[in-house]
């Protein structure tokens, strides 16, 4: 686990909450995305609809000053067609200002910079809400590893100027993918190994020393102590089912009809989770943001079925 | 431009006074029934599918998504006996539903507490 990225195990439970819950991190967990952009001037060699498009492919973190958490933005914002308010209002959207002129810029650059194109990047982005900042970079190191200050939204040369206004508003990915606030969200199934000790025994040293390596994920291994084959620790994590466990046991198997020496199931009730954000907030924030999607529309739905009932 | 409005999706439609549940009753099969779920994909389908199945007084338990571009699901229950009314199972599976996710709720937030007291590296999210 790390801010931007987490692995969890889920067990006990069926494969359809698993995948609701995958589905939910994918489509329905609320976050910031820019969605309006008023043009003042462009005349940089991308056009509006361009540009307006790349901005609002970039993440917007919601993350409250005197916390180091990139934060569920459920409560903190009102979707925009849920809110009171005529046009927009702080409690359902957040303005951003950019206007980056070349000729202006140029005065703070360096003399050998002087004619070379000026990226404006997400930085040049100014936010009304200090809670609410375009999502940069994971560490300091990684900035400085990095040649741009930010996202890129487009380049520009002498006399261009770019000013605009964007307004960030809450939505979902059902409405747009800008809106997603995983890059990955999946599950595996977690492998059940089960060792037949009765049959290993029958084997010499060499046929198990060869059933160990022929596996490419390398899952199994000879136990020191018993002369046996166990399963390595983190077999779980290497496992990917590959066939040639199962066609070298048929190789060497005396009868066809034998018990397998390992056998290598899915759980169907234990799975391996992944989940990788945008940015746009923490990892372990989308997993709680989704449980909570998914109380609200089952507390939903069983108020409207208890309706049904009294009809 | 024919494409169609993408808040169809998720958006009970209020021109037209969309319900968000219809219940019709079958009309040959008694204790038997079909819940027209508007807004709704296989993320509630299956579960509610897959929950109903677990519910020994359930007969029968299907859901029909007809299109990616229709949006809405069609649940179908039939009951062992006249004595369980579909809507009366199909309450009891969201409430278990509940109880679980609020149990799964819980168990996540735990099993992160005990990550970060195992990893004792408060890494600061800074992006």
């Amino acid at each position: 686990m790390a801010p931007h990225e987490m692995r969890f195990i889920l067990s006990e439970t069926d494969t359809s909450v698993a995948n609701t819950l995958r589905r939910i991190m994918i489509g329905e967990v609320p976050t910031l995305a820019i969605d309006l952009v008023e043009f003042h001037e462009n005349s940089s060699v991308l056009n509006d609809e361009y540009i307006a498009h790349r901005l609002g492919l970039i993440p917007i973190r919601y993350q409250p000053v005197d916390s180091m958490k990139g934060q569920d933005c459920n409560g903190a914002f009102l979707p925009h067609r849920e809110c009171v308010c005529y046009e927009r209002c702080p409690r359902c959207s957040v303005e951003f200002e950019l206007d980056v002129a070349f000729d202006e810029a140029n005065t703070f650059r360096s003399e050998e910079e002087l004619m070379a194109p000026l990226t404006i990047t997400s930085k040049d982005l100014k936010s009304n809400n200090e809670n609410v900042i375009p999502a940069h970079f994971l560490s300091q190191d990684e900035q400085d590893e990095s040649q741009d200050a930010g996202v890129a939204i487009v380049k520009i040369g002498p006399g261009q100027r770019l000013k605009l206004k964007a307004i960030a508003r809450m939505g979902i990915a059902k409405e747009h993918a800008k809106w997603c606030p995983v890059a990955i969200a999946t599950y595996r199934f977690w492998p059940n190994i089960t060792i037949n000790e009765e049959q290993i025994a029958t084997l010499t040293m060499e046929q198990k020393q060869e059933m160990v390596d022929v596996c490419p994920d390398k899952i199994l291994e000879i136990d020191d102590v018993t002369g046996s084959i166990k399963a390595v620790d983190d077999a779980w994590d290497r496992c990917t089912y590959t066939e040639d466990l199962q066609e070298f046991q048929q190789s060497i198997k005396k009868r066809k009809e034998d018990d397998d020496f390992v056998t290598v199931e899915a759980a169907e009730d234990k799975f391996i989770f992944t989940v990788e954000s945008t940015g746009v907030m923490d990892a372990d924030e989308i997993v709680i943001s989704a449980l909570r999607v998914l109380k609200d529309r089952l507390n939903y739905l069983a108020q409207e079925v208890e309706n049904i009932k009294d009809m | 431009m024919n494409a169609p409005e993408r808040t169809q999706s998720f958006l009970l439609d209020e021109d037209t006074g969309e319900l968000k549940i219809v219940y019709t009753a079958d009309t040959k099969v008694t204790n038997a029934g079909t819940f027209r779920f508007n807004k709704e994909d296989h993320t509630v389908g299956n579960l509610f599918r897959m929950q109903l199945l677990r519910d020994p007084s359930v007969r029968f338990a299907g859901y029909l998504h007809p299109h990616p571009l229709v949006y809405f699901i069609d649940l179908k229950i039939q009951t062992n006996n006249s004595t369980v009314a579909p809507v009366e199972v199909l309450s009891a599976a969201i409430d278990d539903l509940s109880n679980e996710t609020d149990h799964l709720m819980t168990q996540f937030q735990e099993a992160c507490e005990e990550w970060k007291r195992t990893n004792d590296t408060e890494v600061s999210g800074n992006f």
